[in-house]
């Protein structure tokens, strides 16, 4: 197990360039620059000592010396060199070890005490080793055991190993040769990161140790250099070095350390990730920010470190921090740290560097007198804006450089409400960078987020309007009406947050979004528990009356309607793939290429009417007079367009059929008349219409079936034909549901655990197939979700076809001997294996047919994970089972005792044998989003995770293992409750 | 006369300085003579326009032309201070120059017509000064301007565009032709919500009239530049205006037939007194409908000429809520009930579109063909709803089963039926049109036979036939009643042929109806949403073939002599296949119910017995059903047009009210700015 744990040789030696004499212990009473030999003369103040950029010649904005503002303005600074070498941060990595190293010192013994944890947790006292591993400082035997036992089932997968796991580290710690004060390599790093504290207040440290370490990183990479090579590191900093070291063990730490050393540390071990891998635990991150606010202080560099970076970043940050911090039981002391980032983010404040804070000021247009002078960010909300139209709109054209040139933001109306206004894409210095492969820096100072955030607000004030529509058929018509408005408004450069593929948003297809089912009707459903009075939030800023950047309360109406009825809409949106969509130039408006101008024709036509007329008879004919040169103007049009029509609507066969209107044609020529037969029209009628059909037919009451069931591919294409904007190359179909009312943070939760069991079972080879569908959190009750394409609910399936699912199956697959079947067949037992495995895991709930959805190759696919871990819809007794597994799946698979059965179960083994391996993986997540969490599936509290992990069933062999699942399949399938829950949902939803 | 013409001598009535300088101008004097600062100091003073008027309109054709020089001095002195930058000024030489012209030209003169342009501009510097007018009128439109000086622009222009009674000989009209800058302002007017509500409504109606100036004409550069916008926003901007006045009439009507309906038991108390007021809401009915006139041209140009703005037919409109009633019609109609706000419930279902408030609109009007203004709405609302049913583009639209809208079409009352409007419910719009024609013909068959709308109507059913035949588009409608009442159209035609024939060539009213059958037995299969609705128009056929065979034997009748000949003899061709069918099934039926002994045959026996016998019959292929005369203006609706036109004018003319701004705010923006 050790020689697992250990970093590969060729790792770094620890820095040791920089002695300490051993009496540092003066740094933690108090600071003692006269302590430093190194720099005597620098001895008033130890900060500049650590951030001396001068030396490498990086010269610093003049600091402000007012007290109060001081530590933000640091940071700013700071943050600005920081961005000014971003080479160095692949050196990083290494450079940024030596903060870890005085953990290993304290440890080791006879103490020299660490300056860090003096600093930050004075009552640790630090001396003493055994009370050190007791506490849960930074190095506590609980935290690192336990990811030490994950790396060592990954050497052995025995449930054994992993409990005598932890008596041998304690002994491999008490033995472990003590480093002695030579390793102080650090000390420049941590007394920086000490000093501040004693110095400046707790709030300076926040930025104060991370970005020190960036710049000093020459200074140690070269102290490295002339290292000790045969010391010894600290277990701990073994594991951060060593290939294991991954986000998910990262985040694990962050969360169970309380040593600033070790969370500073891993943060910036951080900035050396790649931006999916930290993105994806962004919730955990972000949840993190908001209930301990020691590692807000260290994240917080980071994260303003990528706001800055990245538009897409700063909203997701600030949209999670809004939705996790809007939890009731958040103590005030607690609330403002969120709160705080959250409208640094929204004040768009943080920018790219580019722009220098002076160059921006100037490009801001003179502020008008009577208004604030941030108002064209502060007016977003759009209720305000239908009271004040007028004066909003006079008051508020642009004078300053930009010309005439008005602010329409996220006025819907006037078909610029998602343009900011800036130009600096769209220049012709900026088109040149473009094509020379430069990043373009806009230099306008026009709003960055806006757009985005006034676009996403139009789609939920969209689904609020829908709430407020009484019928299904209201809010058809009205969801139609206002994309059509929504239109007007694209090309734009926004994105769907939903996809991270860069692309900018050029047109919603009004006729192929569809209002889905709500489910307001569904007897359990538990409204999150927030207290009645708290109005919805939305992420908007608020006019000038109340505080910049406050979340905006929706009015009583609103509200009302809000929790009135939910509903959630999809909607198909055309996008342009593009690089950057944050700088590439938006596609160019285009109407329907169908249409031309008709004037120059109709004139002519109308001229050359004038005389045909005339020589008619009397009685004007409809028929067989149309002049040559009339019927050329439109001849050719129609065909073109009916061309168009016909390959779109109708199958192929049927082209051959149109012979009569063929024969109509050439009849007008030939006087022979020709014959016809109605019997042969009555039959090619009701052929036509006995043509199978792939599609369900539309049915009024659920008109999201039809939508869904159409193949993806199919619409993909159809819809690209009729669009303008089909022929760009880059034209994609982004499917989205936009969800209001809903709370998705939960789902998001399990998303994040689909696609860590996805990524495991591929790591371990078991072919178990999940489909994790992405989430994007936009407020506490509101978000979207990634819709599944290609696929039917199972209730759907019954509904329409009204056959059994293997009867459906062989329908739409073929014979049970075809390829095409036992293919289905494989994917169905595939995913239904994961599945099961997931709802045990998840203890997920609810699942009823609705929620099954079938996809055309044949993979069962669970959504809604509204009821899980610790919740269920009413403790009824209902689905008892350990999953959802009906005598039909079983006959899909070929029955009990048939080989694909057989091959379920082994599955399924296989699957939590892979699962158990990297419990942690998933425990860490749930964890984490406990601490301080309301959402309903942790109810039960710390309990929550302690079932959790019990279900992983550390303590049993393969063959217990094996039995249990077994067993499990066993009940499910004979499961009572199963079939009285889906009689259930029968009798009160409909759900077959 | 004489003694209104000594100005205050006996009244000793006060005078406003500038009702007296007025006064002294139109007696021919020099007013600028004792004061070198007269003209700086005339504009500051507020115009009363509508006694300049008058004085011109007092004033005889020959007392104008001996005042022509000071009235062309006037004008230019207008010209200039419009440039100036002093708002308030350049305000009030608008409004003075409003009255010039609505003065000079808006009173007919008896004796010999002197022309316009020469009277007030002065024939020789007509171009320089309208020109220059121009120009400036569009910087005033597309600057950042107070919007009352807009407004007043925008009036002047009006006045110049409503200048004579027949557009085609405006001679003013000439220059805004040559200067064609101001079709960019008024457009961008259009597209931004704060400016259309405020503007709109005058916006849409210049550009209509400038658009009707000798339209015939290549020369007119605004036909031009409006069938080629492709401005979505601005297209967008121009159908909400129409539609808001639309829904706005619509809305008002409902409202006034609500009232009535919602009386209860008390309506029929009542209904007796409210038949001495129906002349009265008859009178207020096609007095607002006048009132649309412009925007029905309005909707009218943009259909025909811009194909662009069909996309916009289905667009919904952005600022319903917001957007105040136009001005025109608030002026008309003063004490209009209170549209649609919070807490009441819209009749008319909340999200409205153009095409939807248009059919609605369209089943309103169309109750009332009494007088001939009312007929000309009617007619023209159907020669919009033709140029729809021809395009292409607005048909996939109409077809579409995702679009699917609320159409609230009023039906009129009559006696054997009740007047209640149907529960609408959202659907395709095609059904809504086929649905408004179904009305239509059902509730015309009268004495007085309007055949050219029938002709129209009957179209536009042709039109949309021949578009689902076309793409194959099966429409889920109830052709039941498409059927019987073309068949009871056919049959009030043949019961009626003395009253009706005498009077008109209703034959090719009846070819086209009878080929609308032909295209549904001929082509059924292509269109037609299920095989028993095949089998069901045969049964129609067979129940109504009385109807048939007599409209047979008249045709026959009038295909040997008479006017008509050619037709009749084209319609006993067309009826070949009705008759076929009819007598291949009749026997059938006849033999089936002796057979089995029944006299009177179910539905669904009758259905059975055709359903068994379609084989053994064969009909003949006709030609060119689906064929159709394209909708052209001219030469057929070109007298028609300029009719309308003239009173788009007049409404113009009598919605405009130079006097009428709000002096207060137009004092405070002015000065603002300046």
């Amino acid at each position: 197990m050790a020689t697992r744990a250990a970093p590969p040789p060729a790792c770094k030696p620890a820095p040791v360039a920089l002695p300490l004499p051993p009496e540092v212990t003066a740094v933690h009473g108090a600071p003692a620059p006269c302590g430093r030999p190194r720099r005597p003369g620098r001895a008033t103040h130890q900060r500049n000592l650590s951030l001396d950029f001068r030396s490498m010649g990086i010269v610093l904005p003049p600091v402000q010396h007012s007290s109060l503002r001081r530590t933000h303005h640091r940071n700013r600074s700071l943050d600005s060199v920081l961005q000014e070498i971003p080479e160095l941060e692949a050196a990083e990595e290494t450079a940024l070890k030596p903060a870890l190293s005085c953990p290993r010192v304290r440890r080791a013994g006879p103490p020299p005490p660490p300056p860090v944890a003096a600093a930050a947790a004075p009552r640790l006292g630090g001396e003493d080793a055994a009370s050190l591993g007791s506490t849960d400082s930074g190095i506590s035997s609980d935290g690192s055991e336990r990811d030490f036992r994950g790396d060592a089932e990954h050497a052995a997968t025995g449930a054994a190993a992993a409990m005598a796991s932890s008596p041998a580290r304690s002994a491999i710690d008490s033995d472990r040769p003590p480093a002695g004060a030579p390793v102080t390599g650090a000390a420049s790093v941590t007394v920086t990161a000490g000093t501040p504290v004693t110095g400046a207040g707790s709030v300076t440290v926040t930025a104060a140790p991370v970005t020190a370490a960036a710049p000093v990183t020459p200074v140690t990479v070269m102290a490295a250099g002339d290292a000790k090579p045969g010391t010894q590191k600290s277990w701990l900093l073994r594991l951060f070095e060593s290939k294991l070291f991954d986000m998910s063990i990262a985040v694990n730490y962050l969360f169970n350390s309380k040593e600033p050393g070790v969370q500073t540390y891993i943060v910036n071990r951080m900035f050396s990730f790649s931006e999916e891998d930290t993105d994806f635990f962004l919730p955990q991150l972000v949840n993190m920010y908001i209930q301990m606010p020691d590692v807000a202080e260290v994240l917080h560099p980071y994260l303003v470190h990528r706001c800055r970076k990245s538009v897409n970043f700063s909203l997701h940050t600030a949209r999670l921090l809004d939705a996790y911090s809007s939890d009731a039981n958040l103590s005030n002391k607690k609330k403002p740290l969120g709160t705080r980032l959250r409208n640094l983010i929204l004040s768009d404040e943080l920018r790219p560097k580019g722009a220098t804070a002076a160059e921006r000021r100037l490009a801001v247009p003179p502020a008008r007198p009577g208004e604030q002078t941030l108002s064209p960010l502060r007016r977003t909300h759009q209720r305000s804006r239908s009271d004040a139209t007028a004066s909003y709109s006079k008051g508020h054209q642009r004078t300053g450089s930009t010309g005439s040139m008005r602010c329409y933001l996220g006025d819907i109306g006037s078909g610029r409400a998602f343009d900011s206004g800036c130009s600096c894409y769209d220049t012709a210095q900026g088109k040149c960078n473009d094509l020379l492969g430069r990043r373009v820096e806009c230099v306008c100072g026009a709003p960055r987020l806006r757009p985005q955030l006034e676009f996403i607000g139009a789609l939920m004030s969209i689904g609020q309007r829908l709430g407020a529509m009484p019928t299904r058929e209201a809010k058809t018509t009205q969801l139609l009406n206002e994309l059509s408005l929504l239109n007007l408004n694209l090309p734009a450069r926004v994105w769907l947050p939903l996809y991270s593929t860069g692309h900018h948003v050029v047109r919603v297809p009004a006729q192929a979004a569809a209002v889905l089912n709500s489910k307001d009707k569904a007897p359990y459903m538990l409204y999150p528990c927030l207290p009645q009075d708290k109005a919805p939030y939305m992420l908007y800023s608020l006019p000038q009356d109340k505080a910049p950047y406050m979340l905006y309360p929706l009015s009583a109406a609103g509200q009302g309607s809000l929790h009135a009825d939910k509903a959630p809409y999809m909607l198909y949106v055309e996008v342009v793939e593009v690089d950057g969509p944050e700088t590439a130039p938006v596609p160019a408006k285009c109407i329907n290429t169908l249409r031309h101008t008709r004037s120059e024709e109709s004139l002519e036509t109308a001229a050359a009417a004038a005389p045909a007329a005339p020589a008619l008879p009397t009685t004007f004919s409809l028929y067989g007079n149309m002049d040559a040169e009339n019927a050329d103007c439109w001849s050719q049009e129609d065909d073109d367009i009916s061309q168009q029509y016909w390959q779109l609507r109708r199958p192929r066969l049927e082209r051959e059929r149109d012979t009569i209107s063929q024969m109509s044609l050439e009849s007008a020529d030939s006087r022979e008349p020709v014959l016809i037969a109605p019997g042969d029209i009555r039959r090619r009628l009701a052929d036509s219409l006995a043509a199978p059909r792939s599609t369900f037919a539309r049915d009024p009451e659920d008109p999201s079936a039809a939508v869904l069931k159409e193949p993806w591919a199919e619409k993909e294409r159809r819809i690209r034909a009729s669009s303008p904007y089909g022929h760009l190359a880059g034209w994609r179909l982004l499917p989205v549901i936009v969800k209001c009312g809903d709370d998705l943070r939960q789902e998001l939760l399990a998303y994040q655990l689909l696609e860590t069991l996805d990524r495991l079972w591929k790591l371990e080879r078991v072919p178990l197939w999940v489909r994790p569908y992405r989430i994007v959190v936009l407020s506490a009750d509101s978000g979207l979700i990634e819709p599944v394409v290609n696929t039917v609910s199972l209730h759907q399936v019954k509904k329409n076809s009204r056959m059994s699912l293997k009867e459906y199956f062989l329908q739409e697959f073929g014979d049970v001997t075809t390829e095409a079947f036992l293919t289905a067949q494989r994917n169905f037992v595939q995913s239904c294996a994961a599945y099961c495995i997931v709802c045990y895991l998840l203890q997920v709930k609810d699942r009823h047919n609705g929620n099954i959805l079938l996809d055309s190759a044949g993979h069962l696919i669970h959504i809604d994970f509204g009821f899980m871990l610790s919740t269920s819809p009413k403790n009824l007794g209902f689905e008892a089972s350990p999953f959802k597994l009906t005598p039909e799946f079983v006959e899909v698979m070929g029955g009990l005792g048939s080989d694909m059965f057989e091959y379920f179960k082994i599955l399924m083994l296989q699957g939590l044998v892979a699962a158990r391996k990297h419990h942690e993986k998933l425990l860490t997540l749930v964890e984490i989003m406990r601490s301080g969490s309301q959402l309903p599936c942790f109810r039960s509290g710390a309990a929550t995770v302690q079932f959790l992990r019990n279900r992983f069933h550390m303590n049993m062999t393969e063959e217990q293992l094996q039995y249990l699942v077994d067993s499990m399949v066993e009940s499910s399938i004979h499961s009572l409750t199963t079939k009285l829950y889906d009689g259930f949902q029968y009798f009160t939803n409909g759900i077959l | 006369m004489a003694s209104r013409l000594r100005p205050g001598s006996q009244k000793k009535q006060i005078k406003e300085k500038i009702v007296q300088i007025y006064e002294s101008f139109f007696k021919g004097e020099d007013v600028a003579a004792g004061n070198a600062n007269f003209w700086d100091e005339l504009f500051l003073l507020r115009p009363r326009v509508s006694v300049l008027e008058s004085e011109l309109a007092r004033l005889s054709s020959e007392q104008l032309s001996a005042l022509k020089v000071p009235l062309n001095q006037l004008f230019a002195r207008c010209v200039d201070v419009v440039r100036e930058e002093h708002l308030l000024r350049a305000a009030h030489a608008l409004q003075t120059l409003s009255g010039l012209v609505a003065g000079v030209c808006r009173q007919p003169r008896p004796g010999p017509q002197s022309d316009a342009v020469d009277l007030l501009v002065g024939l020789d510097a007509a171009e320089r000064e309208m020109g220059r007018l121009c120009g400036r009128c569009a910087e005033l439109l597309a600057g950042l301007y107070p919007e009352t000086l807009r407004s007043l622009v925008l009036d002047a222009l009006l006045a110049v565009a409503a200048a004579s009674e027949d557009i085609n000989r405006n001679g003013l009209l000439e220059y805004l032709m040559i200067n064609s800058s101001l079709f960019e302002p008024v457009i961008q007017l259009l597209s931004h919500g704060a400016t259309r509500s405020v503007h709109g409504h005058k916006c849409v109606l210049l550009l209509t009239l400038l658009v009707n100036y000798r339209k015939s004409e290549p020369a007119n550069p605004y036909v031009v530049k409006l069938s080629i916008l492709d401005d979505e926003l601005a297209l967008n901007g121009y159908s909400q205006v129409i539609t808001a006045a639309l829904s706005d009439f619509n809305w008002k009507y409902a409202a006034q037939t609500c009232d009535s309906q919602s009386q209860g038991w008390l309506s029929s108390l009542t209904s007796m007194v409210g038949n001495m007021f129906v002349a009265d809401e008859l009178a207020t009915r096609s007095e607002s409908i006048k009132a649309n006139h412009g925007v029905l041209v309005a909707l009218y140009e943009a259909v025909h000429l811009n194909r662009n703005f069909i996309a916009t037919l289905t667009q919904a409109s952005t600022d319903a809520s917001s957007q105040p009633p136009s001005p025109q019609s608030t002026l008309d109609r003063e004490q209009a009930p209170a549209p649609p706000a919070a807490g009441q419930p819209d009749p008319l279902g909340a999200p409205v579109n153009l095409l939807v408030a248009f059919l609605q609109y369209c089943s309103i009007v169309m109750q009332d063909t009494k007088s001939d203004a009312a007929t000309n709405n009617v007619r023209q609302c159907f020669i919009v709803l033709t140029c729809v049913s021809e395009d292409q583009y607005c048909n996939s639209l109409m077809h579409d089963p995702n679009l699917v809208f609320v159409v609230r079409l009023h039906r009129l009352p009559m006696r054997h039926r009740k007047a209640t409007d149907r529960p609408a419910h959202p659907q395709p719009l095609a059904t809504a049109l086929l649905d408004l024609t179904v009305e239509f013909i059902m509730s015309h068959l009268m004495k007085r036979f309007p055949l050219d709308l029938y002709l129209q109507c009957v179209g536009i059913v042709h039109r949309v036939l021949c578009y689902q035949k076309r793409c194959r588009v099966r429409l889920g409608y109830h052709w039941r009643e498409l059927w019987s009442a073309l068949m009871s159209l056919l049959k009030f035609i043949v019961s009626n042929e003395n009253a009706v024939v005498k009077r008109n060539n209703i034959f090719e009213l009846a070819i086209l109806v009878v080929n609308i059958f032909n295209l549904f037995i001929t082509y059924g299969d292509t269109f037609l949403p299920t095989p028993t609705s095949y089998d069901e128009l045969y049964y129609e056929l067979i129940r109504m073939h009385q109807v048939f065979s007599n409209l047979y034997s008249m045709s026959l009748r009038y295909s040997n002599e008479g006017e008509h000949r050619e037709a009749a003899m084209r319609l006993t061709n067309n009826l070949v296949n009705i008759r076929a069918i009819c007598n291949h099934f009749s026997p059938k039926i006849e033999a089936w119910s002796q057979a089995n002994n029944q006299t009177s045959l179910t539905e669904d026996q009758v259905l059975d017995v055709v359903r068994s016998n379609y084989e053994s019959l064969t009909l003949k292929l006709q030609e060119s059903l689906d064929q159709y005369e394209r909708y052209a203006e001219s030469p057929r609706y070109s007298s028609f047009f300029t009719a309308v036109v003239r009173s788009v004018i007049r409404d113009t003319w009598s919605g405009l009210n130079f006097d009428q701004v709000d002096h207060a705010s137009l004092l405070n923006q002015t000065s603002a700015i300046s």
